[in-house]
């Protein structure tokens, strides 16, 4: 057993909240609409449609339908230059500068993987003439680069923060979140915002499914017989704020982050250590940071992707770590959104927080052998959450897991 | 807190090492343009880094199929560490965190395993090139090469994404579990930027690169990294880091920029290490240099280095560093004393950022 703080030490530095949330996922638009998709243990998943994957192994994807997203069209004066991405940053900041009230942040940290990939994708077809896009080159290339999504929403809703997007693979989100909550817990910030996007496009896709990390079936986490990952995509949105300061202004308070650890597994470029031991490292200083013990944790948020290599690695290092949490990964739902995936899931966490759930992991049959965890199996349940763990991992061996706790906790 | 300058490396179209480089520049030479050739038949001017300047690379495994940019962040990074005399064994690595700043990453990869799915079809797709064209591989290559197990961060932006990162490490080493952060940048030219940089009318079709002149003629894109170690003590201080702002359109950069300056000008430099690379950046840093530190001697780099985005403001950076320490500077023959310098970084899409060092 690793070498905890007592709980009754608290950890040095301002306590920090989280006073806003905005989510757009193939859960839904908003967080209402996201709960009911967990409480409803709904599959999101759906045949890819946005381009040709005939010649995949992997044909479906979480997918945020297109319709809606045109209602970010009416905070660009040229529409035609955003991204679906930044649709949905724009949809999801939306939601949460409108819990926000007076929250101007000095920063902001977003994780992301690809941007408007997509663009990139259209610039080149052109010059191949393969597809000539209707849109011209330079809008192309000034709306693929991975912070103009971001750039994109901050300037809809006249925020002028620095922008610092972190592109740690598959951990983005979550780094982006743990940075974020570093930088106000250290007292040199007051209010920062964060979160993370991404959307699908057509070569992470073919990525994935090149390597056979995406599957042909279900997507099945932490089940014995999974096969791989679908992808997914979306964009989540945090605004964290120093507590005393949010108190003092009067803000809705939805929960505290309490602890971030992050550590870096130099085993392979693309898989974890067998062993469990990145993440468990993370979800050590997770712990560390937060200065409470792995008993006070009520649910595990998993990073879950149901690759083989993967749950078996995370799922060692949590049943090392604690007895008998709940453990679900939701990206059985909805997919994997890669850097929006640590964002989203945050936010599921907040809700299993604010509504005592534990979000289900869909597709699941029965665990590997030896290895004791306690999935929540297929559907929702109700039990005492007040604190919450979220774990995301990335290639290059990015590891990072987070610590949320109801303010009465 | 105070965060200094321990150690600084770099690989830049006019070789590797800190004193090789400075004394080229010292010299006044600038980057030999080499010709890319595009299939689609244009020819681009780019400011390359010579082979002999990556020779020192390791030969680590994680290198054997790595993108140029992986190499010349080792080389860079390693190069920081011995300038630093820091052996990092893994009780130094585990207080050390690694910040990489990359702007248009592992593009030749990427277009290679694009142009695969595009020509033959997704069935055509390489599952070696793929995890090369993630942003942060170069950062898991670094961070396996030195032994770095805990914090490491890619972080992705324009040409001010150095001056973010470097922020970033001062955030991050608040923390007192952290004795060192290395801040890497770096990026690797290819036909394929230079043709989208051209379309944006950013681009020269020729050197020379001629910052500050009216009107502005274009930059040449380069490659190559820029590391920096930053430590709790070190020659040079950074003073202050602004994390900036962003502007919209390319005309509001001057106001931008303004904000910058105002933010780090308040006592005066002595030298400007300019971002200025025969863009619209020019313009705007002109009139902020004219308006908040009029006397200060003002460098821009790109002059002799190119326009290399992720590592640009990494090079600025460990210019104005290198000019504080040897009180020497390229074009000025006995410049009087250096003690303070502003680095200016605007970048082509929308960031803007900048720093003051201090000797």
């Amino acid at each position: 057993m690793p070498d905890f703080f007592s709980s009754s030490h608290g950890p040095n530095g301002a306590r920090v909240a989280v006073v806003a949330a905005g989510v757009v996922s193939p859960l839904g638009f908003g967080l209402a609409e996201t709960l009911r998709s967990l409480h409803e243990s709904k599959d999101c998943v759906s045949p890819v449609t946005t381009f040709v994957v005939d010649r995949c192994r992997c044909q479906t994807a979480g997918q945020v339908p297109d319709a809606l997203l045109a209602e970010a069209n009416q905070y660009q004066r040229r529409p035609e230059r955003l991204h679906r991405v930044a649709q949905m940053m724009i949809l999801a900041l939306k939601e949460a500068m409108a819990q926000a009230g007076a929250f101007q942040p000095e920063l902001t940290v977003m994780g992301t993987t690809s941007g408007g990939m997509t663009f990139g994708e259209q610039y080149y077809r052109g010059l191949e003439a393969k597809q000539p896009s209707s849109r011209p080159a330079p809008t192309l290339i000034a709306n693929y680069t991975p912070q103009k999504p971001l750039m994109d929403a901050q300037q809809a809703f006249g925020i002028g923060a620095p922008c610092q997007i972190i592109a740690n693979a598959c951990a983005s989100g979550t780094n982006a979140i743990g940075h974020a909550f570093n930088c106000v817990r250290s007292g040199r910030y007051q209010r920062v915002l964060t979160g993370g996007y991404d959307a699908i496009s057509e070569l992470v896709f073919v990525g994935f499914d090149s390597l056979q990390a995406s599957t042909q079936e279900r997507c099945r986490p932490f089940d014995s017989d999974r096969s791989g990952m679908v992808l997914g995509e979306g964009a989540a949105v945090l605004a964290l704020e120093n507590l005393e300061a949010a108190k003092r202004r009067g803000a809705t308070i939805l929960a505290e982050i309490i602890g971030y650890g992050i550590s870096t597994d130099n085993f392979h470029l693309t898989q974890p250590d067998p062993s469990g031991s990145g993440p468990l490292q993370a979800m050590e200083g997770a712990l560390k940071s937060a200065a409470i013990l792995p008993g006070e944790i009520d649910y595990i948020n998993a990073h879950g992707t149901a690759t083989p290599f993967n749950d078996a690695a995370e799922g060692k290092a949590i049943a090392r770590l604690f007895d008998g949490v709940p453990v679900s990964s939701t990206k059985g739902m909805m997919g994997h959104s890669l850097g929006a995936a640590g964002a989203i899931e945050a936010i599921i966490s907040l809700l299993a927080l604010q509504h005592q759930l534990l979000p289900p992991n869909i597709n699941f049959r029965h665990g590997d052998e030896g290895v004791d965890l306690n999935i929540v199996a297929n559907a929702a349940q109700t039990g005492s959450v007040r604190t919450v763990l979220s774990n995301s991992f990335g290639f290059g061996g990015t590891n990072a897991s987070i610590i949320l706790r109801s303010l009465a906790a | 807190m105070s965060v200094h300058i321990a150690g600084m490396g770099w690989v830049t179209p006019l070789g590797s090492g800190i004193d090789e480089v400075w004394n080229r520049l010292l010299n006044g030479e600038s980057a030999s343009a080499e010709f890319l050739s595009s299939p689609l038949g244009r020819e681009y001017p780019v400011f390359r880094v010579p082979p002999s300047a990556t020779a020192k690379a390791p030969a680590h495994p994680r290198l054997r199929r790595s993108s140029a940019i992986s190499r010349f962040a080792v080389v860079a990074g390693l190069e920081a560490l011995a300038n630093a005399n820091l052996k990092l064994d893994p009780e130094i690595a585990k207080r050390t965190a690694l910040i990489f700043a990359v702007s248009n990453g592992g593009v030749i990869y990427t277009k290679r395993f694009y142009h695969e799915i595009v020509e033959s079809g997704a069935q055509a797709a390489s599952p070696l090139l793929f995890p090369e064209t993630v942003f942060n591989a170069p950062a898991s290559h670094l961070a396996a090469i030195l032994g770095i197990t805990g914090a490491s961060y890619t972080l992705v932006g324009d040409g001010a994404v150095g001056t973010l990162a470097l922020k970033m490490a001062e955030d991050l080493m608040a923390s007192h579990t952290l004795d060192y952060c290395l801040v890497v940048g770096a990026e690797e030219a290819d036909w394929l930027l230079c043709d989208a940089y051209r379309k944006w009318r950013l681009l020269r079709s020729a050197p020379p690169v001629q910052p500050f002149q009216q009107p502005p003629r274009g930059m040449i894109l380069s490659e190559g990294a820029g590391a920096i170690l930053l430590g709790r003590s070190g020659p040079v201080r950074i003073e202050k880091i602004s994390a900036g702002t962003n502007f919209r359109k390319q005309r509001e950069a001057r106001e931008a920029v303004e904000k910058v300056f105002l933010e780090l000008c308040q006592t005066l430099p002595d030298l400007i290490a300019a971002s200025a690379n025969g863009t619209f950046i020019d313009e705007a840093e002109h009139d902020a240099i004219r308006k908040h530190s009029p006397d200060a001697r003002v460098y821009a780099v790109k002059e002799a280095l190119g326009e290399s985005v992720g590592a640009s403001s990494l090079w600025q950076t460990i210019f104005a560093a290198q000019a504080l320490i040897s009180q020497r500077l390229p074009a000025f023959a006995g410049p009087p004393p250096l003690r303070s310098a502003v680095v200016s970084t605007c970048g082509l899409n929308q960031q803007v950022a900048g720093l003051r060092l201090r000797i």
